[in-house]
């Protein structure tokens, strides 16, 4: 019983990790057309900006604000410079966000160095709690709770502001939020930005609970996030959280029952969700 | 004097490497409606987007409030007062009535809320569904709710693309009525097939076939007009 | 036209003589090392340049072919005999298997928009690296194993002639493929696939074969990669050959054949003299991020690349075409 238990904490804090990068990358996706496969290096920002300032000033707080900041200039860069000069290309956008991550992560060990630094957990957070058979640590807690706060938040958003009335309204239809008046490539600016911050926070996050942060961990959990998005649905906020703990949880269940086969079961999930339901299991567009 | 309100000169519009519309020219007066007219295919729907800035003019001018607006961006077009009615109504369906309404109110100030009950009362449909999702409308409630979003912003001009489209008699008159209700406050282009209703409602008429304008004037010398009707519209 | 061609090809044939004769007027080791290594990334550059510039279609996954040439090879040769005939057989059999799997992903998968496709055929290496990864007995991981080349290729120049003479054929192979009707269909797709798809053809069909012809090819240059090194590890598999193969033929130019040639020279010579610079200035370590910033700009601003570029300048100068293309045919000039 404390196996499962401790099974599912787990699954859940990475699916809460993954779906910090997949909610971006869905949004971005279902309102802009894009796919950035440069999201992967954002994320990677978040996490060593973070243990940076972390290490700074001493203050989580202030690592994770710093982060959010960084992935949000990031984010301002890349759409402006990256993005914008090839929007309604597809093959465009797949080549040059893919070699703009590969400037991401070698930016990353131009400043940080080539190796792997390690991570602290913030004090408050270290520890666990020990319930009968059951030890809950408290950091993983910690991450589920912020990933839930965050989907609040931001469900909220959409459903109950006007910012948000828009751009669930331009994931439908773009020429039409245009047709009433609105700017729209100043919302995909915003979205792009909210997405990258949200990246960069889930990197931030990751730090202390792998313990290190290395230039390579932006694509192995960008691969993860571009599963969550197929089987969520591009462009479905709830279908990416949903998808995000459904991955994390069969990360975690396989890495235990079945390791050799952890990975591979959640590129199958994708595979399958692509070849039979390209449209993933959630849709947005009404 | 009636002021002229919208001057479309002599425009052309490539959409990738077609030529579109290849010379169309008229004018909207304020306070009226005007219909565009043409066969299917012909470029009607085209040349409202291109007023609209969806699919820009490649050459010529189009004129609103005397101010150029052929190469403006398709939200400032919106903002400066032309509200747009799109074909297939352009309904967002996975959101309400409601909030439909909302995406479109640029500012909550009384006068918006004033036209929002005003246009309630025009479709009180509406109010009846107003919180059901844009999707589940019928046809005719689609319309309603597509032409109520262009027009509650203060629009000084509504474009109007095929309202008949698709629905049943019935219907098509309640539409029919309630754009003769919107002329009194703004001013109309309209593309309609129907060229019945196209005849009790509109003031003027321009005719295009395959990209260009053959001819425009008043829609009571259409009317009379065999000839033309047979030959352009396939009708009489 | 008939004359250019002829130009061409001879200026091909005095370069390919003068490439043969290299290792017998040089001594340098180093050299005839490095040029194998640009004509084996020339061959992989190629079979990727069939499907993004002559198909377009972005792959995420071409590593999974190399890595099978390579694995095919390295295996056949360590547990059966290292003999010239088990070499050969084995470029057949990682060819076969190439083109079996690439057979089904891609009438599996190539029926997708773009970016779905990315993103699968980058999922579907990823778990053929993992496969690899975790079949120790076959491959022994990350490790990877040594094994003896044919006695044939004690001396390198047998070698690098062998490899130069597959880079030949290789290239005027796919060089009849594109200008071959079925190529002329592919280009088509590239340009505008619905449309394609409108004249009646099975646009699936074609790239079906385009990623089956890569993927053999791929394979091939994994099987004289493993040769080059008489050693095989999981790195075959990794994105970073995928990303090699991209970088080359976008930098070189896309849809020329020649391009990805010149892109697999220019990036493993800049990689040879930049990462001996690395020892002195510490900052060329991260040569690749010079690329990065190229091959952003290269998407951006010359999407034709190198190659590309040079032919558009000296094609525009002699044509004396306006800066505008000419304007596309009316609706009625379409339909007469
Ligand atoms: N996006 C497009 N791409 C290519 N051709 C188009 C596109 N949109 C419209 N057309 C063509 O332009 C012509 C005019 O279309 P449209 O303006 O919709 O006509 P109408 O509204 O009068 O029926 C048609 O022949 C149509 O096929
Ligand atoms: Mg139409």
């Amino acid at each position: 019983m404390e196996l499962i238990i401790n099974l599912l904490i787990n699954g859940l804090a990475t699916g809460m990790l993954i779906f910090l990068l997949a909610a971006g990358l869905t949004l971005i996706f279902g309102l802009m057309d894009v796919l950035n496969f440069a999201h992967g290096g954002l994320f990677a920002w978040g996490a060593f900006s973070g243990v940076w300032f972390y290490g700074l000033t001493n203050s989580f707080t202030i690592a994770i604000i710093g982060a959010i900041l960084t992935g949000a200039v990031l984010g301002f860069i890349t759409e402006k410079i990256i993005i914008k000069p090839v929007y309604g290309n597809h093959i465009q956008q797949i080549l040059i966000t893919l070699g703009f991550m590969i400037v991401l992560s070698e930016m990353l060990k131009v400043v940080f160095g080539p190796n792997q630094i390690a991570a602290k957990t913030p004090p408050l957070l270290s520890g666990s709690w020990e319930i009968g058979d059951v030890i809950i640590i408290k950091y993983r807690l910690f991450i589920i709770v912020v990933g839930f706060l965050v989907f609040g938040v931001f469900q909220f958003i959409l459903k109950r502001t006007k910012i948000g009335l828009i751009v669930r309204a331009g994931v439908m239809n773009k020429e039409m939020v245009q047709a009433l008046g609105i700017n729209i490539k100043q919302v995909f600016l915003y979205v792009f930005m909210v997405g990258a911050a949200l990246a960069a926070l889930g990197g931030a996050l990751m730090a202390p609970y792998s313990g290190v942060v290395y230039a390579e961990m932006g694509m192995e959990f960008a691969i993860l996030a571009f599963i969550v998005v197929v089987i969520g649905g591009m462009g479905s906020f709830p279908g990416s959280l949903l998808a995000a703990i459904l991955v994390g949880l069969a990360g975690s269940f396989m890495a235990y029952y079945v390791p050799a086969l952890s990975l591979a079961v959640n590129m199958m999930l994708m595979a399958i969700v692509l070849i039979f339901r390209p449209q993933g299991l959630f849709t947005a567009k009404g | 004097m009636m002021s002229i309100l919208l001057k479309v000169e002599n425009v052309q519009t490539h959409i990738g490497q077609y030529h579109i519309l290849q010379g169309v020219s008229f004018e909207a007066k304020e306070g009226q409606v005007s219909v565009l007219l043409g066969r299917n295919g012909a470029g009607k729907t085209t040349t409202l987007k291109t007023i609209m800035g969806l699919t820009p003019a490649t050459s010529g001018t189009i004129h609103f409030q005397d101010k150029e607006i052929t190469k403006q961006a398709t939200h400032h077009i919106a903002s400066s007062g032309i509200g747009y009615v799109p074909e297939d109504q352009g309904i967002f369906g996975a959101l309400t009535v409601e909030e439909n309404l909302k995406v479109a109110m640029r500012k909550e100030d009384d006068a918006a809320l004033a036209r929002q009950e005003y246009v309630l009362e025009l479709f009180p449909d509406l109010k009846k569904y107003w919180k059901k999702d844009g999707g589940h409308l019928s046809g005719g409630q689609k319309q309603m709710l597509s032409m109520a979003r262009a027009f509650i912003n203060d629009s000084k001009l509504l474009l109007i693309d095929e309202p008949s489209k698709g629905l049943a008699p019935v219907v098509i008159e309640k539409v029919m009525e309630a754009i003769v209700e919107m002329k009194k406050q703004t001013t109309i282009i309209l593309v309609e097939q129907n060229f019945i209703m196209a005849s009790r409602i509109g003031d003027t008429y321009t005719l295009i076939d395959d990209g260009e304008t053959v001819r425009s004037g008043q829609m009571s010398e259409l009317v009379q007009n065999e000839e033309l009707k047979r030959q352009y519209l396939g009708i009489g | 036209m008939k004359n250019k061609f002829q130009v061409n090809n001879a200026i091909l044939l005095v370069l390919v003589a003068a490439l043969a004769v290299f290792p017998f007027v040089s001594d340098s080791r180093t050299w005839t090392i490095l040029l194998t290594q640009i004509f084996i990334f020339s061959i992989l550059a190629m079979s990727y340049d069939l499907l993004l510039g002559y198909t377009g279609i972005v792959s995420f996954g071409h590593a999974m072919f190399f890595g099978m040439g390579a694995y095919a090879t390295a295996i056949m040769l360590n547990r059966l005999e290292p003999t010239l005939s088990v070499f050969f057989l084995s470029i057949a059999v990682g060819m076969v298997i190439a083109g079996v799997i690439s057979f089904l992903i891609g009438l599996l998968t190539l029926r997708l928009k773009s970016h779905f496709f990315a993103m699968l055929t980058l999922a579907v290496s990823g778990l053929f690296l993992v496969l690899a990864e975790k079949w120790r007995t076959l491959t022994h991981g990350n490790d990877g194993f040594t094994f003896r080349a044919p006695e044939f290729f004690k001396d390198r120049m047998m070698f690098y002639l062998l490899v130069l003479a597959c880079l030949v054929l290789v290239y005027f192979f796919l060089r009849r493929f594109v200008h071959s009707p079925l190529g002329r269909v592919l280009i088509a797709v590239r340009e505008n696939e619905q449309r394609t798809k409108s004249l009646g053809f099975q646009t699936l069909h074609y790239k079906v074969i385009a990623s089956v012809v890569a993927g053999v090819v791929a394979s091939l240059a994994g099987s004289l990669y493993a040769i080059s090194l008489r050693f095989v590890n999981t790195s075959v598999l990794t994105m970073d050959i995928t990303l090699d193969a991209l970088l080359m033929t976008i930098i070189g130019g896309v849809g020329t054949l020649i391009g990805p040639i010149i892109g697999a020279g220019v990036i493993e010579l800049a990689q040879h003299y930049l990462s001996g610079l690395a020892k002195e200035h510490p900052i060329f370590e991260r040569w690749i991020i010079f690329f990065g910033i190229i091959y952003i700009l290269a998407v951006i601003f010359f999407p034709k690349g190198i190659l590309g570029t040079i032919q558009y300048a000296f094609w525009k100068q002699k044509n004396k075409i306006p800066k505008v293309d000419v304007a596309a045919p009316s609706r009625k000039e379409l339909t007469k």
